[in-house]
């Protein structure tokens, strides 16, 4: 993980690179809270260009497309930021522990990992909300956490193999600490620098499959999504372009920023590792 | 001997991922909360239709016995028949839709890899100067941004506004349509393939075959392509291989966008009318497919690289 791989924030000081999320948080909050709603219809202003008094224009029916986007970029932050939490706080200790026991146990998770990272998604999210009679954000973010925990097991994983054999693992279980101990109090801060790195690009994800899942037609019912917003945009096509091009860029700035708020764990961090 | 071992277990794992997933869909189906008569049929329909149609899906019988009668029917290929179109046989249909998502997946692998390890080949080579680095960075930049947010957009610029291809939806779309979504789709897997390939080619980069290579008075592009590129072909299939997933959920998106017929649309039709058989045999025939592609892709990597091959 070089600045040079990932240029994009590089030159940013780590403090800055949370920046965009909180823009793109705070204009969504201060949207959200102000009277617009992202609900109520205006049959007149369908497909109406943006104008003083709606900045992005009006979308299908007349919706107020910047309470629409504001809204739904923090819906799908939320939604992002759990499920990439919840990877995370399965994921961790999982590798951490494979790792340390060693033998059947690695493996098995090492193949856990290939096939759930490899597997589409979207399938499982299908499979899983056709079950459901309307699905919510609850059971959207059930179905990508089935499949968060991967990365974040493997990186785990992979640092721990480097740190099990350091002489602070080893003098903490000759002393007899439990290997529960061991990985949550012993390994799992060394490993933080490492993994939370992910947290970014997993939260990222999750906005850009919500946003495909909804565009598609398996939205949380409410409508309230930047799926929603594309697909708008995608059927108004020839007639109200800035639907489609306020959708897109909202997908674009909402997963970039989450993406580059993510590099904040990068160095520093990893810098220096904690040895108790 | 060796061989035939691996081929078998090979199999048998890919046999095991797609059980695994039938199993999660037949699940998923039955035992989370709802009845999937009334999903299937509404609020408005009589009890004695609902006790018909669970009758008919054998949805009235044992959860065990209905699960030994769909891995029955995953063995055989009979997956019963379409609700909505009675007469249709599921796996029918499923066969009908094939074709087109096929085609326009396997057109993006290729356009996909050959786009990127040229682009790779060009950052690797001499030709750019200090320009090189902007392959990079470029590839970085399209790799971070969302099929979603840029195919849109595209299509509106190029088929609204310039009218160089078929519009979303468009019947005569032919060729043309499916080369232009296709190319949608391998924009990001080229980006990804890009990025592998220039760190596999700087792997390789002060190896000493490339310079024998060079000394025997070969140019940049052929120490490139004919003696760097055979040795990194390993991470580039791999890349493809982990890319796959990715690509299924674009096809759907995409197939979506331009209104094409292919599994994504007959899956989201399945879906939106409660169409059970179908979707069943849409999902798993989608996994099976996915999981052959996978191995396809090991295969391949092992027969080009003697080290994977243990």
């Amino acid at each position: 993980m070089t600045a040079r791989s990932h240029p994009l924030g590089a030159k940013l000081g780590p403090a800055l690179r949370v920046l965009p999320l909180v823009v793109v948080l705070g204009v969504s909050a201060v949207v959200a809270a102000s009277a617009r709603s992202p609900v109520i219809l205006e049959p007149e202003l369908s497909w109406a260009p943006p104008s003083a008094d709606r900045p992005l224009g009006s979308g299908e029916g007349g919706v107020d497309l910047l309470a629409l986007v504001a809204h739904a970029s923090l819906r799908a932050i939320v939604l992002a930021v759990c499920v990439a939490l919840a990877g995370f706080v399965v994921g961790c200790p999982l590798g951490a522990a494979a790792a340390l026991r060693r033998g059947r146990l690695e493996r098995a998770v090492v193949r856990a990992c290939d096939l759930v990272q490899a597997f589409p998604t979207f399938l499982l999210a299908l499979v899983v909300l056709s079950a459901v009679r309307s699905p919510s954000r609850v059971h959207l973010g059930i179905v990508f956490a089935l499949t968060a925990w991967a990365p974040f097991a493997r990186l785990a994983l992979a640092q721990t193999r480097v740190l099990r054999d350091q002489a602070f693992v080893e003098a903490a279980r000759a002393i007899g600490v439990g290997p529960a101990r061991v990985v949550v109090r012993h390994l799992v801060p060394n490993l933080l620098g490492v993994v939370a790195v992910q947290l970014g690009g997993s939260a990222a994800a999750v906005v850009v499959s919500e946003a495909a899942l909804s565009f598609v037609g398996f939205g949380a019912r409410d409508g309230v999504s930047l799926g929603a917003v594309l697909d708008q945009g995608v059927s108004a096509m020839l007639r109200a372009p800035h639907v489609l091009v306020v959708g897109a860029c909202a997908v674009f700035v909402t997963s970039v920023s989450l993406m580059v708020a993510g590099r904040v764990f990068d160095r520093g961090f990893a810098r220096a590792p904690r040895r108790n | 001997m060796r061989v035939a071992r691996v081929v078998v277990a090979r199999l048998l794992e890919a046999a095991l991922v797609v059980l695994l997933l039938a199993t999660a869909v037949f699940l998923a189906l039955r035992i989370l909360p709802g009845d999937p008569a009334a999903l299937v049929l509404g609020d408005q329909a009589s009890e004695a239709e609902r006790a018909a149609l669970r009758g008919k899906l054998h949805l009235d019988e044992p959860l065990w016995l209905q699960y030994v009668r769909f891995v029955r029917g995953l063995v055989t290929l009979d997956l019963g028949e379409s609700v909505r179109r009675p007469g249709t046989a599921a796996l029918d249909r499923v066969l009908d839709a094939v074709g087109p998502t096929a085609s326009l997946a396997t057109l993006a692998v290729f356009l996909g890899a050959a786009v990127g390890v040229s682009a790779a080949v060009l950052g690797a080579g001499p030709w750019l100067g200090e320009r090189r680095r902007w392959v990079d960075r470029i590839a970085t930049a399209i790799a971070a941004t969302p099929l979603l947010a840029f195919a849109p957009i595209l299509t509106f610029a190029l088929a609204a506004r310039l009218r160089v291809v078929p519009l979303p939806g468009d019947p005569d779309a032919g060729v043309a349509g499916l080369l232009f979504a296709s190319g949608l789709l391998a924009v990001p897997l080229a980006a990804h393939v890009a990025r592998v390939s220039r760190a596999a080619l700087d792997d390789v980069a002060r190896a000493q075959f490339l310079a024998v290579a060079r000394a025997k008075g070969g140019s940049h592009a052929r120490a490139l392509w004919l003696h760097a590129l055979p040795a990194s072909v390993g991470p580039i299939v791999t890349v493809v291989g982990t890319q796959l997933g990715a690509l299924l959920g674009g096809a759907v998106v995409l197939e979506r966008l331009f209104e094409r017929r292919g599994l994504g649309t007959l899956i989201l039709e399945a879906y939106a009318s409660r169409d059970l058989p179908v979707l069943e045999a849409a999902v798993v025939f989608s996994g099976a497919l996915f999981v052959a592609a996978q191995q396809l892709a090991a295969a391949v990597h092992a027969a080009v690289d003697p080290r994977v091959r243990r």
